[in-house]
């Protein structure tokens, strides 16, 4: 079952990417971001969510695969082999280097815990970049250019079949019993090494898997965007695919694709959010917005009442939960109503695309709020699964 | 050794100072919500921002917005600066409680990596919704003026310049001077226009002679110059952290919150009510913010944006776990080694040319080195789990 | 389970002299001190194969902390601990589980959002073969062991009476069988020492019966040598063929129930809460 699942899988991202390149090439791009997202989830996953290691800086990961592999291509490509399969061998050495780094950001994971340790991550991948922006030879703070085909290739079968393959490897870890040594590390170190778990070598070794998938990502990343540079792997990266992974549901493998999707989709989305008719892109007035923030809020906050406090019958509860959102619709017109009374406001339009990174962030924080064990909590999808599902719907036929 | 400057260093080591106070204060926001609740405040950057706003804003409503100041001097008191200070502390104070109100609170029973992830989305938001809101570009800061003190200054001299070096700058500014007194009478004579040119030229030199010799001897005088305002920060700061540990150390609520912090449950079994001392305790660390930015923006008069509290933000965190983090003097140490580091980076760039690039990078590196060695921060304690 | 014929497998108890039977654990003068605090001072006893032993003191007397210190977790200041003659002190705790010791805690330390049966195969992954890789690539090396482990864990689980709640969180589980999914868990990593920590702590009565029969058959079908510390002075009595009894850190008594019962130093450091 297991290898027809990943043939599948495989065929899926050659298939997509023979689909996107003709139908759809507008998105081409975005989709092979999307791919990346995924493997930069899934292996970040494998270090929070399954080995519990608070790890907040895994752009530099990513980072330290592209630069490499986006160095080495600049300089050492001359048609030796066709582009595919260099960037095959790219993505290995990117996966390389980045381990590397993995290996040396592990290692303060043996001396310190929780807080200290995320402190220290995310210090090394400031570091790091902070270094990339002071080394000339690869661009510094202006970037580097990395065109080592001449043309822009496709990238979009690899970005997708490196995510097939992070899903693979940390789905079969979690199958085999050489997955619970990095669960118990994460549920209670002492009691691992009590029973002979090397919980060092735990930590490190899912770092180092970890790093490299993500720097794998790196190495596609600098040919499919043929540009790199420092300001592309700030922070704030790190800090997306940390959200990735918590929204999806920490330890959730499943989670983590569905919420790296979602994440991901949201903003773009958004940026392209045009009138259907007119192809203007819509505008959205000061009132409005102001309003209907507000009126958010209060929804949030009655819907969170109404699921922490209430606890009787399933419709009643429903029925409170869209209490809720009407109630907070009737208050964002009316506040929209009061809020328009005001010249300097009603004068001000805001541009969907740049609300784009507001409502990302409020609707995390809303996510977050109501349901914040995240989508999956810790579930994962399986055949097994969907089999139940359907055998219960047979029972209820027959 | 080639390129460093050695006399402006105690200079150097003065502004670090400076600049550290200001990190401390927003640590003290950080360390002290962390220590009831264990979270990382990524809003409290934020925090900051907008108190640099508002203290704009203020400057503004007290008559001092661009257009007020064009071309006039406006006389400024004292007691403007204070109106901003207060009004910057209650505005961060109150936006920190509805943030703990809103955000945080309702997390307060989830895991400690969902109250994290809220704690970023109210970071991002505040950035972005006051990148829609806020006036940004070009960056506004606050108008020197509102600075009653702002020619004013300290000066310190340690180490003064040798004495024939003065003596020789004193004669040669006699010199100048006198030199300069013969021409002008000179021209009022009106002597012939050779002549004139001669001795435009030699008092020309005279001049040239005297400033070099000058800049000479200033280059040559070790001491410390700090400008009114910026006296006034480290005595404000100097203020407030004694307020903060008479606060804490001295009063009830204050004892309340290192009872929280250091265990929520048997505190609250206690008879404390966690969720006030909670929300205090976000209000002082908020407030202490304000009054940072409140400095940051006036007598650093940095020009703001609605990201500007990322950077500060971040230092001010890492020097929180520098000291310890949960720990309060801890803070304020950390926080005033931060400043001196990355001043003494940039300082040390006469030295290694191009060093100054990486003077954020060298905040993490100390505090790797730190947590290396001390696991629990320089002033934090590596609690032992008992087993 | 009731009593069943006492010297099936393992080799007999307190019925053969102790000086017939190697000696598996040696403390000797183990001492530590945590700055000013001597918490163990130069304990000294030996454990013999097959010994039901107990480690009893008021409370504060360092039973724990020798615990500690035979398991690794703290290195002593002075003095050895031999482990099947090879000297221990110092080793980590995972080493001194791959070497045959383990241990369960006062304070219950489960996997708690594992399932039961994941909580033991987490112990008996400690005698495992297949490298890693073959895992990460789902070769049919790591499959095969995979469930040989498993199924290993689930006879434990039948033996221990836990295996109708296989698939259960076993954070979800009541009190007492958490306790005894913590033995199962520290049986499966297959040590020739059972360390067990206060196991009939919040127990009742018949709980703390059941325990004791558990604990002798332990002892007696899979040959375990078995060195607790309770606080239940008749459970001690009733199961322990030999006792040491620790007090502020110092060995006052060593010797049978009998012994120890009748024992002035031993009455005295409890304060006349002998059986």
């Amino acid at each position: 079952m297991r290898i027809v699942s990943i043939l599948l899988a495989c065929g899926f991202a050659f298939g997509l990417d023979t689909v996107v390149s003709q139908q759809f090439q507008s998105l081409y791009r975005l989709v092979v971001l999307a791919g990346l997202y995924i493997t930069l989830a899934v292996s970040l996953n494998l270090i929070n969510g399954i080995t519990g290691q608070f790890s907040i800086g895994h752009a530099a990961f990513y980072m330290v695969g592209a630069y490499s592999a986006g160095f080495i291509s600049k300089t050492f490509y001359a048609g030796q082999v066709s582009p595919q399969v260099w960037m095959v061998g790219m993505a290995i050495l990117g996966a390389l280097f980045a381990a590397i780094a993995g290996f040396i950001v592990g290692l303060p994971s043996l001396r310190l815990r929780g807080d200290y340790l995320a402190i220290v991550t995310l210090g090394f991948g400031e570091i790091l970049r902070i270094v990339t922006q002071n080394i000339e030879p690869i661009g510094g703070a202006y970037g580097m250019n990395v065109k080592p085909f001449g043309s822009p290739p496709q990238t979009l079968w690899l970005a997708w079949i490196l995510a097939v393959l992070c899903i693979a490897v940390c789905r079969n870890l979690l199958k085999t019993a050489h997955g619970l040594p990095f669960l118990a590390v994460r549920e209670d170190e002492v009691a691992s090494s009590a029973m002979g778990v090397n919980t060092s070598s735990t930590k490190v070794t899912a770092f180092i898997v970890g790093s490299a998938f993500a720097g794998g990502a790196g190495a596609i990343l600098a040919h499919a965007e043929s540009f790199i540079s420092p300001d592309m792997f700030k922070m704030d990266v790190s800090f997306i695919i940390l959200t990735m992974v918590v929204l999806g549901g920490t330890g959730s493998i499943t989670g983590s694709v569905l919420a790296a999707v979602a994440l991901f989709a949201i903003p773009e989305w958004l940026r392209n959010l045009q009138d259907p008719v007119t192809k203007v892109p819509i505008q959205i007035p000061g009132p409005a917005l102001v309003a209907s923030i507000l009126a958010v809020v209060m929804t949030v906050a009655l819907l969170k009442l109404a699921q922490d406090r209430y606890h009787g019958e399933r419709v009643k509860k429903i029925g409170l939960l869209l209490g809720a959102i009407f109630a907070g619709s009737v208050a964002q017109m009316v506040l929209n109503l009061a809020l328009s009374q005001i010249p300097s406001l009603a004068a001000k339009s805001f541009e969907a695309a740049a609300l784009r990174m507001v409502i990302f962030a409020a609707t995390l924080i809303i996510l977050m709020l109501l349901r914040p064990q995240g989508m999956m909590a810790q579930h994962e999808f399986s055949w097994a699964w969907v089999a139940r599902v359907f055998g219960k719907k047979e029972k209820v036929a027959a | 050794m080639a390129g460093l400057d050695f006399s402006i260093l105690p200079q150097q080591l003065v502004n670090g100072l400076l600049l550290g106070s200001i990190y401390a204060l927003i640590a003290l926001g950080y360390t002290m919500v962390y220590g009831v609740l264990r979270l990382i405040n990524f809003a409290h950057g934020e925090v900051f921002m907008l108190g640099s706003y508002a203290a704009l804003f203020t400057s503004w409503a007290l008559g001092f917005s661009p257009e007020s100041v064009k071309g006039i001097d406006k006389a400024s008191s004292p007691m403007n600066l204070i109106i901003m200070l207060v009004v910057s502390m209650v505005v961060c104070g109150l936006i920190g409680v509805v943030i703990e109100q809103l955000a945080y609170r309702p997390m307060r029973n989830q895991a400690r990596i969902a109250s994290l992830i809220t704690a970023i989305g109210v970071s991002l938001f505040i950035q972005y919704a006051g990148g829609l809101f806020l006036p940004q570009s070009p960056p506004p800061a606050i108008s020197e003026q509102i600075n009653p003190f702002r020619n004013e200054k300290v000066t310190f001299t340690i180490k003064p310049a040798p004495k024939e070096a003065v003596d020789k700058a004193n004669v040669a500014m006699a010199k100048a001077r006198e030199s300069d007194v013969l021409y002008e009478k000179a021209k009022l004579d009106g002597r012939p226009a050779a002549q004139l040119e001669t001795m435009r030229q030699a008092n020309q030199e005279a001049q040239n002679e005297a400033s070099s010799l000058q800049t000479q001897v200033s280059s040559q005088t070790s001491g410390i110059v700090i400008p009114f305002g910026q006296l006034g920060m480290l005595l404000t700061t100097v203020f407030l952290m004694l307020l903060l540990w008479f606060v804490v150390q001295k009063t009830k609520t204050g004892r309340a919150m290192r009872a929280v912090a250091h265990d929520f449950d048997s505190a609250a079994l206690m008879g404390i009510n966690v969720g006030r001392v909670v929300t205090v305790t976000f209000m002082i660390g908020s407030a202490l913010a304000g009054a940072g930015a409140m400095m940051y923006a006036t007598v650093l008069r940095t020009p703001l944006t609605p990201f500007l509290g990322v950077a500060p933000g971040v230092k001010a965190f890492v020097a929180a776990v520098l000291g310890g983090i949960g720990n309060i003097p801890g803070a304020v140490f950390g926080g005033v080694l931060m400043g001196v580091v990355e001043t003494l980076v940039v300082w040390l760039d006469g030295l290694i040319p191009g060093l100054g690039g990486y003077k954020d990078a060298v905040a993490f590196v100390v505090l790797i080195a730190v947590l290396l060695f001390r696991p629990g921060g320089l002033l934090g304690s590596s609690k032992v789990e008992k087993v | 389970m009731g009593r069943q014929g006492l010297w099936q497998e393992g080799e007999g108890g307190s019925m053969s002299q102790p000086t017939e039977r190697p000696v598996v654990l040696s403390l000797n003068k183990a001492t530590i001190q945590f700055g000013g605090l001597i918490a163990v001072n130069e304990v000294t006893f030996d454990l013999y194969k097959g010994d039901l032993f107990g480690l009893i003191g008021p409370n504060g007397a360092g039973k724990t902390t020798c615990f500690n210190l035979i398991t690794g977790v703290y290195k002593p200041t002075s003095g050895s601990i031999k482990f099947n003659g090879k000297e221990v002190s110092g080793l980590s705790p995972a080493k001194i589980a791959t070497l045959g010791i383990c241990r369960t805690f006062q304070n219950i330390r489960l996997f708690p959002a594992l399932s039961v049966l994941e909580n033991v195969v987490v112990g008996s992954y400690l005698r495992h073969k297949v490298p890693l890789a073959f895992a990460f690539a789902y070769l049919p090396p790591a499959i095969k062991e995979t469930k040989a482990l498993r199924d290993e864990a689930m006879h434990l689980l039948e033996v221990m009476e836990l295996a109708d709640m296989a698939d259960a969180r076993s954070a979800d589980l009541p009190y007492g069988k958490q306790r005894r999914l913590e033995i199962a868990r520290a049986i499966a990593t297959q040590p020739d020492l059972l360390l067990l920590d206060e196991p009939a702590a919040g127990m009742n009565p018949q709980e703390k019966e059941d325990l004791l029969t558990t604990v002798r058959r332990i002892r007696n079908e899979f040959g375990k040598t078995v060195l607790l510390i309770e606080h239940d002075m008749r459970f001690v009595m009733g199961l322990c063929e030999r006792i040491v009894v620790l007090d502020h850190g110092e060995e006052i008594a060593n010797g049978p129930p009998e012994a120890i019962r009748n024992n002035p130093k031993v009455i005295e450091a409890y304060l006349g809460e002998a059986v």
